[in-house]
Formats: C-alpha cells, sequence, structure tokens
C-alpha cells in the first residue's frame, strides 16, 4: 500500500510538485503521466526516500517514510530508466550486497532462482561493463526485486530494451501486482500506461489534474468520450 | 580545413570564456576564482629565485631530458592503453567522419586542433619554472617544448593504434605487455653488453663519485657515442631545441626535431589499422561520460575498465552486517579498479633504490633504505592515503538516489562508505610498517634496541586506523557539504574556478584535521604522562600516547559519522547536484 497526502516540494520559489494527495491498493498498477517537468520523477523521488517533501506525508507499507524511514523503505524498490549499479561489483555481488542491505535472511536460497528467472545465471561472475543495457536493466531487476517489495516504483521502464526486453519487463510489471505488491509506473509511452495499469495519474506544473481509470476520467470530463489516451492526455494537461 | 580548425577552435573558446563568466556570477565559482587567481600568480608569476639549475651543467639537463622522454616512450609501450590520446569528442565524430573529408584530413584537422592545448602546456611549463623571470629568450624555450609535447602526442597515438591492431589480431595485454617487455629488455640488454666491455660504466661510476657536474658531463658524453647514441639520438634531437640557450643555438637545432616530427606524422598517417574506429570507440565513451554527469549519475568506468572482473579478496556473504557489506563494496573497487602499474613501479623503485645503496662499502646500507623506504610507504598511505583513495562516498556521490534508497540509517551508511578505504590505507600501512620492521632487524641501529622498535611498531600501527579514519570522513564531509565543489564534470570541471575551490576544499580539511588532532594529542600528553609515571619509559612512551591519540580520535570518529549520518539524510541530490 502507497498512501501519499499533500505531498509538496518546492525548490526555492519553483513549486515541483503541488499538495498531491493519492494511494495505490496492493494489486493496482498506477500510471503516473504528465508533460515534461510537470513532476512525475521529484514525485517519484520523493516516494522512495531520494528527496524530502517540503509538507506532506507519504506511507509505504504503513510505515511513515519521514519518520520510520528504514522500514518503509524495506518495503520499497525503485526501479529508475536507467539502471544503477556498481562498477566494480559481480552480478551476483550486486544481489549479495542487495540482501545484506536489506537484511534478507534466505538470500542463498533466492539469489540462484532469481538468476535463473531473469535469465541471468550465465553471467553472474560479469561486471555492469560487460553486460548489455537489456541485462543491466535485468540485474536492476533482480536487486529491486530479490527483498520481495510490497511497493514498486517504475520510472521509464522500457527505455532502451529491445523488443524481447520490453515483453518480459511488461509481464514482471503486471506479475508483481497479482501477487500483491502497489505499483506506480511513471512513463511518456501512453500505450505502456494503458496497457498495464490498472488506474491513471495525470499531472500537470506539479498539480494532479485527474486520477482513476481511464472510464471514470472520462466520465467526468464528457468532452472527452470516445478520444485516445493520447487525445484524452493532451486535453487534460493542455499541451 | 586549416580554417574549419581555426574557426572551431576560436569559437568554441570564445563561447567557452563566455560561459564561464556567466557563472561568476555565482559566489561559489567567483570565491573559487579569486582564489584559483591568486594560485596561478603564486605559481607561475610572483617574482621568485631561479628553480633548480645550480652548478650542473647544461649536459645534465639534456641527460635528465632524454632519459625522461625516454622512459615516457618505454612506458607508453609498456603500460598504455588503446585509448588514443587524439580523442574525438561526440560531436567531431558526428560532423568529420560523415563529412566528405579524407582520412588524412580528419587527422590532420584534430592535430591542428589539439595544437592550442599543447602550446598552452608548454607556456605553463616554462613558466612553472621560470622563476618570475620571462625574457624573450624563453620563448624558445615554450617552442622547443611545444614540439616535444606534439611529438609525444604522435607517438602516443601510434601505439594506441598498434595495440589496437594487436588486439584486433587476437593478442591479449598480457602478451602485448610481455612483447614489449622483451623487446625494450633486449635494447637495454644489447646496449649494455655493447658498452660493458670498454668499461664505460665504470668511469661514468667514477665520475659521478667526483660529483655531480663531472657525473653527467661523462654520462653525457656516453649517451652520444656508439650505440647509445644511435639510439637516443632521436630522444636527443627532440629535447635539444628547448634547452637551446639563444636564437642561433635554437635554429641550429630545429631542423633534426622537425625531422622527428616529421617521421612521427609520417607513422602515424601510415599506420596500418584505421584510426577512426579508436577515436570513435573513444568518442562513444566520452559521450557515455558526459551523458551520465549531465543526468547526475555516475560515468561508466575508464579505459581498460571492461576487463573480466578480478576475484574477489573475499566473498560477500548474503547474510550479516550491512555496514560491513558497504565497506566490502569499496574494498572490492579498490581491489577491482586500481592498476598493476603504480604498485609494479613503486616496487621496482624499491628495489633499484636498495639495490643502488647496497653497492656502498658500508655493510647493511641496503637493507637500511629498504628499511627507510618501508616506512615512507606508511607514512604516505597514512598520511596523503585517504586523498588519493575515492572509493567512499566521494565516488558514490552520483549514486547517491541508489545510496539513499537503501533502507539503511545515514550513520550506517556513512560509516559503511570511510570503512572502505580505511581497511585498505590500513592494510597498505601495516604491511609496510611490518616490512620495514623486519627489514630493520638485519642491522644494527645504535640506540633503537629491537624492544624499541617494536614499541615504534605497535605505536604506530595502532595510531594509523584512527587517523585515516578522521582524515577520510573529512573528506566526505567535504562531498556532503559542498557535492558541487567536488563534482567532477565535463560541463563544471575545468577553469580557474574549480582549481581555486579544490584549494578552498582542501585548505578547509586540513584546518579540520588539526582541530580534530588537538584533543587527540591533548589526550596523548596526558597518558604519556600517567605512562611515565607507572614506570614505562624511552620509546615504549609512544604506545600509551598512540592509544589515547586512537581512542579520542575513534570517539570523535564516531561523533562525526552520527552527524554526517543525519546531514546525509536530510541533503537532497537534486537540489545539490542538479541544481
Amino acid at each position: 500500500m502507497i498512501e501519499v497526502q499533500g505531498l509538496t516540494k518546492l525548490y526555492g520559489s519553483l513549486v515541483a510538485v503541488d499538495d498531491l494527495s493519492f494511494s495505490v491498493a496492493p494489486g493496482e498498477v498506477l500510471g503516473l503521466v504528465g508533460p515534461n517537468g510537470a513532476g512525475k520523477t521529484t514525485t517519484l523521488r520523493s516516494l522512495v526516500g531520494i528527496i524530502r517533501p517540503t509538507r506532506g506525508s507519504i506511507r509505504i507499507g504503513g510505515h511513515d517514510l519521514d519518520t520510520d524511514p528504514v522500514e518503509a523503505k524495506r518495503h520499497l524498490a525503485f526501479m529508475p530508466d536507467e539502471p544503477r549499479l556498481f562498477e566494480y561489483l559481480t552480478v551476483e555481488e550486486h544481489l549479495r550486497l542487495t540482501a545484506r542491505l536489506y537484511g534478507i535472511q534466505d538470500a542463498e536460497g533466492r539469489i540462484p532462482a532469481l538468476l535463473r528467472e531473469l535469465e541471468l545465471a550465465e553471467k553472474t561472475g560479469a561486471l555492469p561493463d560487460e553486460l548489455s543495457r537489456g541485462m543491466k536493466q535485468k540485474l536492476a531487476i533482480a536487486c529491486g526485486l530479490l527483498h520481495e517489495p510490497t511497493a514498486l516504483l517504475f520510472d521509464e521502464p522500457l527505455t532502451g530494451l529491445d523488443p524481447a526486453g520490453m515483453r518480459r519487463m511488461k509481464q514482471t510489471i503486471v506479475e508483481r501486482a497479482r501477487q500483491g505488491a502497489a505499483v506506480i509506473l511513471s512513463s511518456h509511452l501512453l500505450q505502456l500506461v494503458e496497457e498495464v495499469c490498472t488506474r491513471v495519474l495525470v499531472i500537470h506544473r506539479g498539480r494532479l489534474v485527474a486520477i482513476g481509470t481511464i472510464a471514470e476520467i472520462v466520465a467526468s470530463r464528457p468532452d472527452l468520450q470516445g478520444r485516445s489516451l493520447e487525445e484524452i492526455f493532451l486535453a487534460l494537461t493542455g499541451t | 580545413m586549416i580554417g574549419s580548425a581555426l574557426y572551431l577552435a576560436r569559437h568554441s573558446l570564445v563561447n567557452g570564456i563566455r560561459r564561464r563568466l556567466k557563472r561568476l556570477r555565482q559566489p561559489k565559482y567567483m570565491v573559487g576564482f579569486a582564489v584559483g587567481l591568486l594560485y596561478y600568480y603564486w605559481l607561475f608569476i610572483r617574482p621568485r629565485g631561479q628553480v633548480g639549475g645550480g652548478t650542473l651543467p647544461r649536459s645534465a639537463a639534456e641527460v635528465v631530458a632524454i632519459l625522461g622522454l625516454g622512459a615516457l616512450v618505454a612506458m607508453g609501450w609498456l603500460f598504455g592503453s588503446s585509448r588514443s590520446p587524439l580523442v574525438f569528442t561526440p560531436a567531431e565524430t558526428h560532423f568529420l567522419f560523415t563529412a566528405p573529408l579524407t582520412r588524412h584530413q580528419v587527422l590532420n584537422f584534430k592535430l591542428l586542433r589539439s595544437q592550442l592545448a599543447l602550446g598552452l602546456s608548454s607556456l605553463l611549463s616554462v613558466l612553472l619554472f621560470s622563476g618570475g623571470h620571462f625574457p624573450a629568450t624563453r620563448i624558445l624555450r615554450v617552442l622547443g617544448l611545444w614540439l616535444v609535447f606534439a611529438t609525444l602526442q604522435m607517438h602516443s597515438g601510434v601505439t594506441a593504434l598498434v595495440r589496437q591492431s594487436l588486439e584486433e589480431h587476437g593478442v591479449t595485454a598480457v602478451r602485448r605487455r610481455l612483447g614489449a617487455f622483451v623487446l625494450l629488455a633486449g635494447i637495454v640488454g644489447a646496449a649494455a653488453f655493447a658498452l660493458r666491455g670498454g668499461g664505460q660504466f665504470a668511469g661514468v661510476q667514477a665520475a659521478f663519485m667526483a660529483g655531480p657536474a663531472s657525473g653527467f658531463e661523462a654520462l653525457s658524453t656516453l649517451l652520444h657515442r656508439g650505440v647509445l647514441g644511435v639510439l637516443t639520438w632521436p630522444l636527443a634531437a627532440l629535447v635539444r631545441p628547448a634547452l637551446a640557450p639563444d636564437l642561433a643555438a635554437f635554429a641550429a637545432r630545429l631542423p633534426a626535431a622537425l625531422l622527428v616530427v616529421a617521421v612521427h606524422y609520417v607513422w602515424l598517417v601510415r599506420s596500418s589499422v584505421a584510426f577512426e574506429e579508436v577515436a570513435v570507440e573513444s568518442a562513444e565513451r566520452m559521450a557515455r561520460r558526459i551523458a551520465a554527469w549531465r543526468s547526475g549519475r555516475r560515468p561508466p568506468p575508464a579505459a581498460g575498465a571492461a576487463k573480466r572482473a578480478r576475484p574477489p579478496l573475499t566473498r560477500l556473504a548474503a547474510t550479516g552486517s550491512p555496514v560491513r557489506a558497504i565497506a566490502w563494496k569499496n574494498v572490492q573497487a579498490e581491489w577491482r579498479g586500481s592498476g598493476v602499474r603504480l604498485p609494479v613501479l613503486i616496487g621496482i623503485g624499491v628495489i633499484v633504490v636498495a639495490w643502488v645503496a647496497s653497492l656502498g662499502e658500508e655493510a647493511g646500507t641496503g637493507l637500511q633504505v629498504l628499511a627507510m623506504l618501508f616506512l615512507m610507504v606508511g607514512a604516505m598511505a597514512v598520511v596523503f592515503g585517504p586523498y588519493g583513495l575515492r572509493n567512499d562516498l566521494r565516488s558514490d556521490l552520483q549514486l547517491w538516489d541508489l545510496l539513499k534508497s537503501y533502507p539503511l540509517r545515514g550513520a550506517d551508511l556513512v560509516a559503511g562508505e570511510a570503512l572502505g578505504p580505511v581497511t585498505v590505507l590500513t592494510a597498505i600501512a601495516w604491511a609496510s610498517f611490518l616490512a620495514g620492521f623486519f627489514v630493520s632487524l638485519g642491522f644494527d641501529m645504535p640506540g633503537f634496541s629491537v624492544s624499541e622498535r617494536v614499541a615504534a611498531l605497535l605505536a604506530a600501527a595502532i595510531a594509523a586506523p584512527a587517523l585515516l579514519c578522521v582524515t577520510t570522513l573529512i573528506q566526505n564531509a567535504a562531498v556532503l557539504f559542498f557535492p558541487a565543489w567536488i563534482t567532477v564534470g565535463p560541463a563544471r570541471a575545468a577553469g580557474v574556478e574549480m582549481i581555486g575551490q579544490r584549494l578552498v576544499t582542501m585548505v578547509g580539511s586540513q584546518v579540520l584535521l588539526v582541530v580534530a588532532l588537538i584533543p587527540a594529542l591533548v589526550m596523548a600528553s596526558v597518558a604519556i604522562a600517567i605512562g611515565g609515571l607507572a614506570g614505562v619509559t624511552g620509546v615504549w612512551l609512544a604506545v600509551p600516547g598512540a592509544v589515547a591519540v586512537a581512542v579520542t580520535l575513534a570517539f570523535e570518529a564516531r561523533l562525526a559519522v552520527v552527524w554526517l549520518g543525519r546531514v546525509f539524510e536530510r541533503s537532497d541530490p537534486a537540489a545539490e547536484i542538479g541544481g
């Protein structure tokens, strides 16, 4: 469960995110969409604890991210658009390090299974520099999934992936939601959002413009009836 | 082509200066700029006495230059990578390689374009040793050095292309270096063999015993005669214009130097391997690095890092302390990221110095020098190591967002980050001190018994890790408080202001270190006094002193970790780095 109340982030006089409130229930995939500079990345980074909100509260799995950040982060996994990896750790060492950081007790059993599942078993001794873009992405996903998070955040998850990689990524997102994780997916790819997400949150200039299923959004705006998601998006954001 | 190169150079320079001037509106850059200007004045312009020279003859400078240049060339063949010094920027690659230009034209463009930087380097090098005086004849030295730098650049280009060619033919780096080593050793061996018969080495040795001036004269004569004369001719021809005392001498020496330059140019353009592949690879690597820096991420590894992973020093268990796991990660990074060049060179240097010292008449001189060198290596690891080993928050700065997403307290993270380099440096320091101690057992030291040497070893071993902890934490604190000043990236790394910022940071770090050491030294004095009252005497008093220093510094480090942890938790990388 991800609960956000009154999230606001200011950079000096610039309002990056303005009084954003929403929640994502287990099993839900929420699509976070908006034009460039709308505040999507700031929102995601606030939800992960990378940046501190100026105001508002964020609860992950019932734990307040501000007052109990360690426990909140134990339930979280963040998959950025570009895999963040340590250049001098091998594939297997990344997973072992992650296991130590997240305090996973049965990691010795989980690591080989996860490596097989993500087709990384042949690359356990490779450094990130020896991996292709898709392999790096898989490794980042493996690190994110190792502790079986209940809240998953994806930022442009299909960036740089080939068609097979894209398909696997979409399967991973849907599969994790089916298993009970609350998922937030930020992307400019409206087709992806339409295909994978159960609800959509449209953000513009840091403010929530619309939230709900596409049917709910259209119901609240009869003028959008019969339009494609792209047209709905453009109409909502005025771009 | 010349017009295009000049156009690009002129406009890049003007726009670069314009951007830097605009940046000076920000106080952090203005302060850095002012300090940087003062530094440059102090380094290059302020009037001072002549540097070096002394009573040594002119031939000494030539000998040193020839040997230095020879060493650089040999090092390039032995340890250089296949990364060309003629690095094309991504934009140059895109515009030039797709333009209707011949390969020679592209190469000429790059060579021309790099002359500005080489000329500036020559000027600064001459200014550095000018003692604040810059008579007109110094221009000749600048021009001479320019020739040397330009030739070295082309030579490095050739070695990179040869390496690339060998790689394409399946020759591994080890075999390549071994081949270069065997070839160089063969040349040196053949020259040594040819000279040995005539007793010429003994003559040089005797001349040095008589004094450095006569020694260098003899060495100069040796280097210009026979086999050695042939081998060193290109080196001598290249360095002699830079050492010319007047215009006439410069003009006389110039043709030979230009011949060496021309040979290198022809060698470079006629290299059988297409340089584009090396250049494009370098450009792509640079593009990845620029993209990474600009998006606030750590750049991909530098040249040569895309190798198979070295086996880990120890295997990380999947369960246990996260602090130790982060420290382990940083130790691995030091282990896998460090090249073999520096340790090999230090090792060879130590052996050579000890061997030369052992040739002296007094028994045990070699061992004494060896022991001293080990102690120096240990001391340097403690004093300078934390500035050199940066696999802590300084290197993880660009992965700040990843670190912040971990379920860890800030203090644990800071502790783990700092412990990595501290562990490595402590191991180096302890190993060096221990080696120095064991070597010292091989000779007598009047007034410093074995027992007292044990005491000194213990004291050094106790104090070293605590001192390393504090120094490393100060460096990490600098990153946390002034990330924009520490970050190195193409968009903001260069310039007078960055030099100034680094100086301010360095001075601040030193002041903090002194402040941290004051309580430790007070406690050490108290401990020594108590030890004296308890009957401890002589060098053994250093042990309670070291314990007091270690305990005090460890306490300070603990406080600093907690404080820096809170700073880390509150920090906002987007505002501080990206902004």
